[in-house]
């Protein structure tokens, strides 16, 4: 009876060991139908953030052009097409292509201040190569000739002054059919793309190459800011809270005027005090993160100790740095993760606004707080400036806390059955 | 061997308690301490001297508040004594470092109420338990897991290994509780103190781990001290067993003297008290008045005197010892031997 | 012994929502309860006795919830009953006493407050002095000192907090008293002390009383009929001399043979009941208890017996007494 007994007891049931063959995939598989919605939003923001981080990594390889370079006309709409550039001519030149006017004795004119120079410098800078390469002996070098307005230039040109004159459509108008005895030769275009995904900025910058560029930023002071909070502060609530005591009221006393001060305004002060640069930039942002840590790991900290099982370690005669590593940490753990997520996209946040108010990083950098900041003044005229950047900040503030929210219910061990 | 022992008086006994009391000092608002003046105390053990043969399964019994549980930790050292002197395995506690102290712990391991709380819900029970091998046996660190799995066989929770990597949500009640049993039992301990360890235990789950312990401890020659407010249990496992009210002993005498001729009116009361699962034979005394008195300011003389059925003057007056009324059963009451 | 029957249930499931699928905590159970009976209800922890308790006053919350089933008190079918008529029914007619009674009471709240309160919400017209005084009339009868009445429940112990507990049902004169382990967390003085009350009190107001507890000798104590349930289902009721001298399912069997008994004995033994109760989420097929079983056959591993009459009042679950093919 005994022996059958023991046998029976300790018999596991069948379909728990059947689980227990199912493979790890399978097993998150299955926690789609406990979790549900939690499952999915892990799913979408762990997706999200994979997919955000290979950008910052590798910005290289997705950015389409220099961030920092000038690579088109300026506030060019996302998508918008850069129109190209009329080159006119005498009907009785029989001018056929640029080339043929574009020589050293050939005079070309054009509108003061017009993007046309751009253009035809590029198209001459081709012509050149191309000469050189075929050895042809030609150089390619018109003289220009600037005109106050549309009808100067073509009166010029129909004088026979100059050769040809470049001018933008918007420029020419209808002016042309006054001119019966000039013609529409090509379309000259600058060598630079003629459209933008997200377009540019005020400075002719690819907005998507920025966007991109600034990831990399961004992960690096968001993530790096939240680990130097989560280093300091983690350990520093364990220790308060775990032996109380006069350390445990000086900590708390330090930690909570930290607190009480309004986080940004820390940040700025800090960031003032240090200078710009990005190592300074993640220092006034951790140390501001670092009360939040301290608060809540030591809250917890305080129930973990008077758990049963941590007595039950002590009278094992588990040493206290194990009891503080194995027993506690673990069990405060879910909640800091939590925080973390939350705080790196906070940080993120921070960083923008430190950048915003020019105290973060050379102005040049492809950040998303500076390109918030220098869009700002365009609000009106080019949406996209603004719209963009903060976009991003959204999504990644976004997938972070939606990552971290939903972790919580499923690192809840005793929730997760099986 | 045995001679040798019976020989030494000191030596007979693994757990000594000499005159051991704790008072736990009452929280209060500033304000109260400042106009009442004194400090109250919670006087959860006042004055119990013990002794635990090795080899033995003594019972603390006693309602709530009655300072069972305190006991137990006092005499393995979890809790620091107000007064009094605990002597384990001839040294006394109080005299040994905390270092030492950490060390020694080896010898006497504790079983938990909750098995759930008392299991740390993020370490495997794999690990749980090999935390004691870890700690007091690091030597033989290759040998730990066959360890673990052999004890795990011990305590019927087999395949060894399907159990090793489980969590204690994981498992149903019963196993957590043989969980909790093997960890104490890993370092090989001498003493072993049972806190109410099948309390949380269904009625046809608490006969099989009743079992395992009595097993356990002839197998591995334990000394148990076993904390219960369940008399009924007790009888199962106890050799002697202890009757505390209030933070003093009552009675103590082997288990067949104080189920069978309980001397102290307050064992006698609460053994009438014990439902018995027999419809026939239901309870006809009349129950003691009244409920447990408050610990900080306990009865003068004897603390049963309030309640006591067979009360005399004097007895709110001298506080009885407890003495040696017949061999081997020691009763805290003038007058028991009238009723 | 034709006793009336104050409250039928007839095949009533609770079955829960879980992340592994429903579970059913009572599955198809059927039972009555008579007039002025105290009932006894056991069971381990996990095997729907509390579900149970609670379905028979509706206070089943979400992911769980009533599938089927009637629940005909005084010839009126509860499940049907609308929120205003069944808060009526609650606490008027049938009131539970909890485990805790410290969380079920407001802690802010007097223990006169308490008690008139609950006069006040059922009985709108009586006016305050008049349910005064029979609070106090009912604190006196419970052996609460009137003194009391102004307490705060943490200024109570635990076994007058029961006592309140039980007077705020008492009086509004509910015919049906549940009390979920009501002594449970009591020590075993104060325990018996109540119980001893309980009786009084039915045999006074002619009350039932359904008392839900893992405590079989309690239940040996105290009940006239004894109902035992395993991994929700009902598995032998009847009358109480006769299941604990003659018990016939073998989980009670086995239940009663486990039970400690403080009579000493020095040969006695326990009886060690293999396995441990079935997880609710994969209950095994057939007979739920076949697993465990001393006399299981094939057929309690293929197909669920039923509960049905053995003898006049005496229901038994079991292949054992039911006439089958192989």
């Amino acid at each position: 009876m005994n022996k059958q007994s023991e046998k029976i007891d300790s018999a596991v049931p069948e379909w728990q060991l059947e689980l227990d063959k199912v493979g790890f995939v399978r097993k998150l598989l299955l926690a789609r139908k406990w979790y549900k919605g939690d499952w999915w939003f892990v799913l979408v923001s762990a997706v999200l953030l994979l997919a955000i981080i290979i950008l910052g990594v590798f910005p290289q390889w997705f950015a389409p052009y220099d961030p920092k370079a000038e690579v088109g006309p300026s506030l060019l709409a996302p998508g918008e097409e850069t129109s190209g550039f009329l080159l006119l001519a005498n009907i009785d030149d029989h001018v056929e292509t640029l080339q043929e006017i574009a020589t050293k004795t050939n005079k070309i004119g054009y509108i003061m201040g017009s993007q046309a120079t751009q253009a035809l410098r590029d198209s001459l800078e081709i012509m050149n190569e191309e000469a050189e390469k075929e050895e042809t002996g030609i150089t390619y070098q018109p003289r220009g000739y600037r005109y106050e307005d549309v009808q100067q230039g073509l009166d010029a040109l129909q004088a026979g002054e100059i050769d040809g004159f470049i001018v933008s459509s918007e420029e020419l108008g209808d002016h042309l059919q006054d001119y019966p005895g000039i013609y529409f030769v090509e379309e000259v275009r600058s060598s630079k793309a003629s459209s933008f995904i997200l377009g540019t900025n005020q400075l002719g910058q690819d907005i998507l190459s920025r966007i991109i560029w600034g990831t990399r930023i961004a992960l690096i002071v968001g993530l790096s800011s939240a680990c130097i909070s989560f280093v300091i502060g983690v350990p520093l609530g364990l220790i308060s809270g775990f032996f109380g005591g006069k350390l445990d009221r000086i900590l708390t006393l330090i930690m909570d005027s930290l607190y009480a001060f309004p986080g940004l305004i820390l940040a700025i002060a800090i960031a003032a005090v240090l200078g710009a640069g990005i190592g300074n930039i993640i220092l006034a942002i951790a140390v501001i993160y670092i009360p939040t840590y301290f608060r809540v790991v030591r809250g917890q900290t305080m129930t973990v100790k008077n758990e049963l099982y941590v007595e039950a370690a002590r009278s094992l005669g588990t040493k206290t740095s194990t009891i503080l590593w194995k027993y506690v940490f673990p069990n405060v753990l879910p909640s800091v993760v939590i925080i973390f997520s939350v705080n790196v996209a906070d940080a993120i946040l921070t960083e923008a606004g430190l950048s915003f108010l020019g105290l973060g990083l050379p102005p040049d950098t492809p950040d998303w707080g500076i390109d918030l900041a220098r869009g700002q003044d365009y609000l009106r005229s080019a949406w996209w400036l603004i719209t963009c950047p903060g976009m991003m900040v959204s999504l990644v503030t976004l997938s972070f806390s939606m990552l971290g929210e939903s972790l919580s219910e499923i690192l809840n061990p005793r929730l997760s059955e099986l | 061997m045995n001679s040798v022992e019976t020989l030494k008086q000191s030596e007979d006994y693994i757990l000594e308690l000499h005159n051991i009391k704790k008072y736990f000092p009452v929280q209060k608002s500033l304000l109260e301490q400042i106009f009442a003046g004194r400090k109250d105390f919670v006087r959860a053990v006042d004055d119990v001297s013990l002794n635990i043969r090795r080899g033995e399964a003594f019972g603390l019994a006693g309602e709530s508040g009655s300072g069972k549980t305190t006991i137990g930790r006092l005499s393995i050292g979890l809790e620091e004594l107000t007064d009094g002197s605990v002597v384990f395995n001839g040294i006394d506690l109080a005299s040994l470092k905390k270092e030492e102290l950490r060390k020694l712990r080896q010898k006497m391991q504790v079983i938990f109420q909750d098995p759930m709380a008392s299991l740390n819900p993020r370490m495997t029970l794999g690990s749980s338990v090999m935390q004691g091998l870890i700690i007091h046996y690091p030597e033989l660190s290759d040998q730990h897991r066959d360890m673990v799995a052999e004890i795990f066989e011990k305590v019927g929770l087999t395949p060894a290994n399907y159990y090793f990597n489980k969590f204690p949500h994981q498992i149903s009640g019963g196993q957590r509780q043989r969980v909790v049993i093997a960890r104490a039992l890993i370092t090989r301990p001498d003493l072993v103190l049972a806190d109410e360890p099948v309390a949380m235990a269904d009625v046809s789950v608490r006969a099989l781990l009743l079992d395992l312990m009595v097993q356990l401890k002839n197998e591995f020659n334990l000394t148990y001290l076993f904390i219960t407010h369940d008399l009924a249990t007790a009888k199962y496992i106890c050799d002697r067993i202890g009757i505390l009210y209030l933070g003093k002993l009552a009675e103590v005498a082997t288990v067949q003297e104080v189920y069978q001729k309980p001397m102290h009116p307050y064992t006698k009361a609460l053994l009438a008290a014990i439902p018995v699962p027999n419809p026939r034979k239901r309870r006809t005394e009349v129950m003691p008045a009244g409920e447990i008195p408050n610990p900080i300011n306990p009865p003068p003389g004897c603390r049963f005197h309030p309640r006591c059925p067979i009360a005399q003057p004097d007895c709110a007056v001298d506080e009885p010892p407890l003495v040696e009324v017949e061999p081997g059963h020691f009763v805290a009451c003038k007058y028991a031997k009238l009723s | 012994m034709d006793k009336k029957a104050l409250m039928e249930i007839k095949d009533l499931s609770v079955t829960y929502q879980t992340r592994l699928g429903p579970v059913s905590a009572v599955d198809h159970v059927s039972f009555d309860i008579y007039k002025g009976e105290i009932l006894g209800l056991v069971g381990e922890s996990g095997c729907g006795k509390s579900t149970l308790g609670k379905a028979l006053l509706r206070m089943i919350d979400p992911p769980g919830e009533i599938s089927t089933g009637e629940i005909i008190f005084k010839g009126e079918d509860i499940m049907k009953y609308d929120y205003n008529k069944l808060r009526n029914f609650r606490g008027k007619r049938a009131s539970m006493i909890f485990q805790d009674p410290m969380t079920s009471l407001n802690p802010v709240q007097r223990m006169d407050e308490h008690l008139i309160e609950a006069i006040g919400v059922h009985e709108p017209g009586v006016k305050r002095e008049s349910a005064l005084k029979r609070s106090k009339k009912m604190i006196k009868r419970l052996g609460i000192g009137a003194d009391r009445l102004h307490s705060y429940p943490h200024q109570l112990s635990g076994g007058m907090r029961q006592r309140v507990m039980t007077g705020i049902g008492l009086i509004l004169n509910a015919n049906l008293i549940i009390a979920d382990e009501a002594t449970t967390s009591l020590d075993v003085i104060v325990e018996a002390k109540l119980m001893d009350q309980l009786r009084e009190i039915r045999e006074e107001f002619g009350i039932s009383l359904l008392m839900i507890t893992h405590n079989i000798a309690l239940v040996a104590e105290m009940a006239d009929r004894i109902a035992v349930m395993y991994a929700g289902h009902m598995v032998e009721i009847g009358d109480i001399y006769k299941i604990f001298e003659h018990p016939k399912h073998p989980y009670t069997q086995g239940l009663l043979a486990s039970v400690p008994n403080i009579q000493f004995d020095a040969n006695e033994e326990l009886y060690k009941m293999p396995g441990e109760p079935p997880n609710l989420t994969h209950p095994p097929k057939g007979c739920r208890f076949h697993p465990r079983c001393p006399h299981a056959m094939p057929i309690c591993s293929t197909r669920e017996p039923s509960l049905l009459e053995i003898e006049k009042g005496w229901l038994v679950n079991c292949w054992l007494y039911q006439k089958h093919q192989d």
